[in-house]
């Protein structure tokens, strides 16, 4: 188990972290969301001895990470980096060398892994002289090159093409089929709802939800309802009771209930208004779950309070 | 697969690629080649100085007897290595003169002596006719009864002994300061661009994440180190090797002497400069800022090179003597002393000892800014943020 347990971190008065907590075992791939600045690279910053937790520490199997454990960790930073002017080949082998590696076997990895990410003919030229897609493989084989026990990617998506994501996805499978814990940020969150067993959401320094999808969508399900009444007027189910509008375009609307509230009695009211021509209860996507999340819940209360009144 | 790494074999890797990368590097291979090309210049040129002196071929017709140990006599008096060559006839020795097999030859005998040469040289006519006039000299005294030997002699006394090799010793060690001092600049400058390389180019987190800072900055530091200092060591075999191949000094102990300083003394600056330099680049993430922050160190090394150069020319002064301890400015201006000579072993342990502990400081304080400011990638970090932030 790879373990992140209450990590807490300020930078002067600025409270970065405040008890970020999360498990990923072996062999599953965990998503790392939460909006810009909060505190997703300072979390894995820590993890790899870059920056030092006020409190908590981060464990794998078992034991607090050491200097020993990280070598074996495969590390991609959120600002790439590598040698402009090193060779391919030699950047890898190098990578693989500092992570322990022999010469030989360092030789070995780099070059099975800029054939396996499609930089076979590459690995003669610098880095500098490579497109920025092809930069972002040679910044993932780094990670990779030392067979590590655990990967941790900041951002690995970010800045690829398609065809680019579906390989680095693939990779990343591979590895998390062969038993490795994968844990990466994203803000591709349907990126993340496709290939993550599980996710967690950091906001405002605090994991405000961690879970499988399924388990995210449980929490949160039964709540949003979508009616479509086209001959509806505007505003016509602010006035039900436990119910509260999340949005509404031309009488398609999606409508939170609160617990207890009876969805019947929203049927019978959208009845008498004319048509009804759609009512269900909607799957929340990722997106939805995690603007509920992140949003800040002084703000949401206020907002509760203005559809009510 | 993997297997614990220690902080040597981690320190070995990066000074392994730090040597790989830069042996490789235009720059240096320019910068190694001009020095060399330098040293060769220097060399030829004492050669083609000197050969303005070189042996005059003079032929002697019949036994040269007197007249040939006369113009050796002269020879040397004037500053001419005299080579007597013996003709038979006078014919044979005015053919020789127009092969140019000899400079000038010594025809008509004693009687009616002629000197024969191609083109006219002043050095040489001094010489044959202060010869020929020497022995006419020494015969007529000879007649006359007098021993030349009873005639008073003039006696010479040197007052300042050993002034020619001092001087000698000390154009060693301009010539060596000036290549120490551009090394040093070239090699900190070096380790100063590597720093803001990884910096910049967002490695450094890559690389911490295997390594602790201090590891890195040694490995950086030793590893150009041994770049430098074997640069310096083949510029000094090169220039040892052809001084003494082409003649140019006469005193190969003493130069040797004066080399293993200099080269001692570049280990101690460099170690010194380049740890400056290294933390000194670490503040900014530009090569563009480099020039900035780089100012106070270089100005320290200018300095010392300044002071050097004034030192050769006046090596007992009070400047000489007290910038000769003061670390950085030591390692230009003490070798310089220690040439001309004049220096006790003691002051130039004092000297050493204080570079020591410079080093140690700068080691010690300056890691903890490096480690401080490496992570901060974006601008310009202050000083003592960079203090704060470090590890202790």
């Amino acid at each position: 188990m790879l373990e992140f347990d209450g990590l807490h971190k300020s930078y002067g008065d600025n409270h970065v972290l405040e008890g970020v907590g999360f498990t990923v075992a072996p062999g599953s791939m965990f998503g790392f969301c939460g909006s810009n600045g909060a505190g997703k690279t300072t979390t894995m910053r820590i993890a790899m001895g870059l920056a030092r937790a006020d409190a908590g520490e981060v464990r794998w199997r078992g034991r607090p990470l050491d200097e020993e454990a990280r070598r074996r960790i495969g590390y991609m930073p959120e600002e790439r980096g590598l040698y402009p002017k090193m060779r391919v080949g030699e950047q890898l082998a190098y990578f693989a060398r500092l992570h322990g590696m022999d010469a030989a076997a360092a030789a070995r990895a780099a070059e099975e892994w800029s054939g396996r990410l499609g930089l076979a003919e590459r690995r003669g030229d610098p880095v500098e002289k490579l497109s920025l897609g092809n930069q972002q493989r040679v910044q993932l084989a780094a990670a990779l090159v030392s067979r590590p026990e655990v990967l941790i990617l900041d951002e690995p998506f970010s800045g690829l093409d398609p065809v680019g994501v579906d390989a680095l996805a693939e990779a990343l499978l591979e590895q998390c089929r062969a038993g490795v814990p994968v844990v990466f940020s994203s803000h591709q969150l349907d990126l993340v709802e496709r290939l993550c067993d599980s996710v967690g959401i950091l906001a405002r320094g605090r994991m405000v939800a961690t879970g499988t999808v399924e388990e995210l969508r449980r929490r949160e399900s039964g709540r949003v309802l979508r009616v479509v009444v086209p001959d509806a007027g505007p505003g016509w189910a602010a006035a039900l009771p436990g119910v509260r509008v999340v949005s509404e375009q031309a009488g398609d609307t999606l409508l939170e209930l609160a617990g207890g509230t009876d969805d019947q009695q929203v049927l019978a009211a959208a009845l008498r208004t004319g048509r009804v021509t759609h009512f269900g209860w909607r799957e929340a996507t990722l997106v939805e779950l995690f603007r509920e999340a992140v949003a800040d819940p002084a703000r949401q209360v206020a907002a509760r309070e203005e559809v009510a009144a | 697969m993997s297997a614990p790494l220690s902080s040597g074999q981690l320190v070995r890797l990066v000074a392994a690629r730090e040597i790989s990368t830069r042996i490789r590097d235009r720059t240096f291979i320019a910068s190694s080649v001009l020095m060399i090309v330098l040293i060769l210049g220097v060399l030829v040129f004492q050669v083609v100085v000197n050969s303005g002196e070189d042996t005059s071929r003079v032929g002697v017709v019949g036994d040269p007897g007197q007249v040939g140990a006369a113009l050796e006599a002269q020879g040397e008096a004037l500053d001419l290595d005299v080579v007597v060559v013996r003709f038979d006839t006078d014919d044979e020795a005015r053919a020789a003169v127009e092969t140019e097999d000899v400079d000038g030859a010594l025809v008509g005998g004693a009687a009616d002596p002629e000197l024969v040469v191609r083109d006219p040289d002043t050095t040489l006519e001094a010489v044959v006719s202060g010869a020929v006039g020497a022995v006419a000299l020494g015969d007529a005294l000879a007649q006359a009864g007098i021993d030349p030997s009873d005639l008073p002699q003039v006696t010479v006394t040197a007052l300042d002994g050993d002034s020619e090799a001092d001087t000698q010793r000390t154009v060693v060690a301009v010539v060596g300061i000036v290549v120490l001092y551009s090394l040093l600049i070239l090699f900190a400058q070096f380790v100063a661009q590597g720093v803001v390389e990884e910096k910049s180019s967002r490695v450094v987190e890559l690389l911490l994440a295997t390594m602790r800072p201090w590891q890195l900055l040694a490995g950086k530091i030793l590893g150009l180190g041994v770049l430098g200092l074997g640069q310096i060591a083949v510029i000094a075999a090169i220039g040892i090797g052809g001084a003494l191949a082409f003649d140019v000094v006469d005193l190969p102990g003493e130069l040797v002497g004066t080399v293993l300083w200099l080269l001692f003394w570049f280990v101690l600056g460099y170690a010194l400069f380049a740890s400056l330099f290294a933390v000194a680049a670490s503040l900014v993430s530009r090569q563009e800022d480099l020039g900035s922050v780089l100012t106070p160190a270089s100005l320290v090394l200018v300095a010392g090179f300044i002071v050097a150069i004034q030192a050769a020319s006046d090596p007992t002064g009070t400047l000489a003597v007290v910038t000769s301890y003061v670390p950085g400015l030591s390692p230009m201006v003490m070798p310089v002393r220690q040439a001309a000579g004049d220096v006790a072993l003691w002051e130039v342990g004092v000297a050493v000892v204080l570079m020591l502990v410079a080093i140690a400081l700068v080691i010690r304080l300056g890691g903890r800014v490096y480690s401080g400011a490496l992570l901060r990638t974006s601008g310009k970090t202050k000083l003592r943020e960079a203090l704060r932030a470090g590890e202790v």
